[in-house]
């Protein structure tokens, strides 16, 4: 029975790297920002595993006697750093979304190759 | 006492530009003063660490935030405070519009906590703002071509900073710590250090610009508007290079990595930068090479990256008020002489012509203790950097042979500012050695005309992806391969120290 801890920690690291796969790979633009999200799930969750190995209880004060349990807290920083990684993430994605409605009234589609040809074109004076 | 009437200064110094931000917004018309205030205050710190101030902040624990002004932040410091000081001269008297006011205090704040960033979450959430910010000083006239420049901007970006989050959370699994001096307490040979090592560079190195991992570099310098090119190329990619050099000082094992990559990346974008015909892209292309060279030698890459930034802020900051970027008219449309001074003076400084900053800088990286290559026979190496000099005042000498108009010297404030720091060194009167061959080789060579070879695009989205992967494999693997006994070496260069 391999270790269950090690196990999780494969598959989201699996996931990181489908996701950067996916950024490579895919022609369209809507799908490599997906890809992007993905990557992202996989480092959240990864920090979120970090998090439980020491023990699955919610790192809250309560009430006392649920402190004498047998299971031992979760990890409480890197859950408040991943909170931090989180907002950073999701404005991101959101600015990436912005601009990707923009560059869509120029390709519908959202196919990289029309969007190569931009930057060969002759340079604009700024 | 008195060390917690500093730590309660540098808190605020580190807290002014936002609070700029907010008040720029909120009142308009005071916020080039205040800008000028946030930018002045960061000189003067930056002033004050050069000569030996240090300080050290931890805040909230032992698994706070430790953040640390020292000698390596200073050059750094420094330069962010000059540059973001000659962009707001640049654009004095203008009348301000869109979000210029707000956001460059932002980015100043978020890169002075970059450089002073020893953790590797600080710096992630430091390096995260000047990312945005730096997108969003890209976008302020939202044509089609800076929209696709910025969307590539932000998807490379925001991939390396996740590989980046990956190996901090992989740093803490083993060490259960986010300090930066964590990573020289692992065992000898540990493969998780490799990974952690390899995922922390890909990120840093990306960020920076370098190698293959950097070539989003050159387009996205090229096409920002000027002044914001003056930002970027001038102290952007510095929030990567100061924490590369951190990390090089805590694993001395790692150094041969980081010097053959950086040649890479300096002979990378010297060869694309000989041939470019287009005025800003060669000067992003130098970018990409110069950076290459504050790696080679991180004892003084951060002098290196002051020098480089000065001129190439000033180089950026004229770029935007010649008549025409394309080089093939360069040699007959004359020149305003308020634009070819510091246009000129610029490109020397970065050629290593003597009496400027440039070849003290160039002296001392060559000199001061440097470890060679490690593979490279010192035969070659004894041409090959003599060659790269001569190769960077190739790229140089094509800017200078211009026609000159008589005309009024001040044509670009910000620029002519930065040009006249690069002077220091006569005043110092330490840099009055004579010229050395190298640079006099790169004079001989300024006519040369060169063929236009056909060079491979290496800068379609793609490329800028799969350069980022090959290199964070690549990384992986010379790492894994190298079984890297980084502990170990470490103490060993310790002890010999």
């Amino acid at each position: 029975m391999p270790d269950p801890f090690r196990l999780l920690e494969v598959l989201v690291l699996l996931t990181v790297v489908v996701g950067l796969l996916g950024m490579i790979w895919r022609r369209n633009l809507f799908l490599r920002a997906l890809a992007m999200d993905v990557m992202g799930t996989g480092a959240v969750a990864l920090f979120v595993l970090v998090a439980a190995r020491p023990g699955l209880r919610t790192p809250i004060l309560g009430r006392p006697e649920l402190a004498e349990g047998a299971a031992g807290w979760a990890d409480p920083i890197p859950q408040a750093v991943i909170l931090t990684a989180i907002v950073i993430g999701l404005s991101i994605q959101a600015l990436l979304l912005v601009v990707l409605t923009r560059l869509s009234r120029l390709d519908p589609l959202l196919d990289t190759a029309s969007f190569e040809s931009l930057l060969a074109a002759p340079q604009s004076h700024s | 006492m008195a060390s917690t009437l500093l730590a309660n200064l540098l808190i605020t110094w580190l807290l002014l530009p936002f609070a700029v931000a907010f008040l720029a917004a909120l009142l308009p018309r005071v916020a080039p003063g205040l800008a000028l205030l946030a930018a002045l205050t960061t000189v003067l710190v930056g002033s004050w660490a050069l000569l030996g101030g240090a300080f050290e902040l931890d805040l909230i624990g032992a698994l706070g935030l430790q953040l640390q002004i020292d000698g390596l932040a200073a050059p750094f410091l420094l330069l962010n405070g000059l540059v973001a000081l000659a962009v707001l001269l640049d654009r004095w008297g203008q009348t301000a519009t869109g979000p210029f006011p707000v956001l460059l205090p932002v980015l100043l704040g978020g890169l002075n906590s970059a450089f002073l960033a020893v953790d590797l979450v600080s710096l992630y959430v430091a390096l995260e703002v000047v990312g945005i910010t730096a997108l969003l000083l890209i976008l302020q006239k939202r044509d089609a071509r800076q929209l696709w420049v910025a969307l590539r901007y932000l998807l490379v970006g925001n991939a390396v900073m996740t590989l980046y989050l990956v190996g901090v959370a992989v740093l803490y699994l083993h060490s259960g710590s986010f300090r930066l001096t964590a990573l020289a307490d692992f065992p000898p040979a540990d493969h998780a250090l490799a990974v952690i090592v390899a995922l922390l560079l890909v990120g840093l190195l990306t960020k920076s610009g370098l190698f293959l991992s950097g070539l989003w570099l050159p387009r996205t310098h090229a096409e920002a508007p000027a002044d914001i090119s003056a930002l970027l190329s001038g102290v952007v990619v510095a929030g990567g290079l100061c924490p590369l050099l951190r990390l090089a000082g805590q694993l001395p094992g790692l150094q041969p990595v980081l010097t053959w990559i950086g040649l890479a990346s300096a002979l990378l974008g010297l060869l694309y930068a000989l041939l470019e015909s287009d005025l800003k892209r060669l000067l992003a292309w130098s970018t990409l090479s110069q950076v290459g060279l504050v790696l080679v030698n991180p004892a003084v890459g951060g002098i290196y990256a002051l020098s480089h930034g000065l001129a190439k802020g000033a180089l950026f900051l004229v770029a935007g008020r010649v008549p025409s970027r394309s080089l093939t008219r360069w040699p007959r449309q004359p020149l305003p002489a308020g634009l070819a001074l510091p246009l000129g003076l610029a490109g020397l400084s970065i050629a290593g012509a003597p009496l400027l900053l440039g070849y003290g800088a160039k002296q001392l990286l060559f000199s001061a203790p440097f470890g060679g290559f490690a593979g490279l026979p010192v035969a070659t190496a004894a041409w090959l950097l003599p060659l790269l000099s001569v190769g960077t005042a190739a790229v140089y000498a094509r800017l200078l042979w211009v026609p000159l108009q008589p005309g009024p010297l001040l044509l670009a404030p910000g620029a002519l500012l930065l040009v006249l720091l690069l002077l220091a060194p006569l005043v110092g009167s330490t840099a009055l050695a004579l010229p050395a061959s190298a640079s006099a080789l790169g004079k001989a060579l300024a006519g040369v005309r060169l063929p236009s070879l056909p060079l491979p695009n290496l800068e379609r989205l793609v490329d800028l992806l799969g350069g980022m992967a090959l290199v964070g494999a690549g990384l992986l693997l010379v790492l894994l391969g190298l079984e890297l006994p980084l502990g170990v070496e470490a103490e060993v260069v310790a002890r010999r120290g």
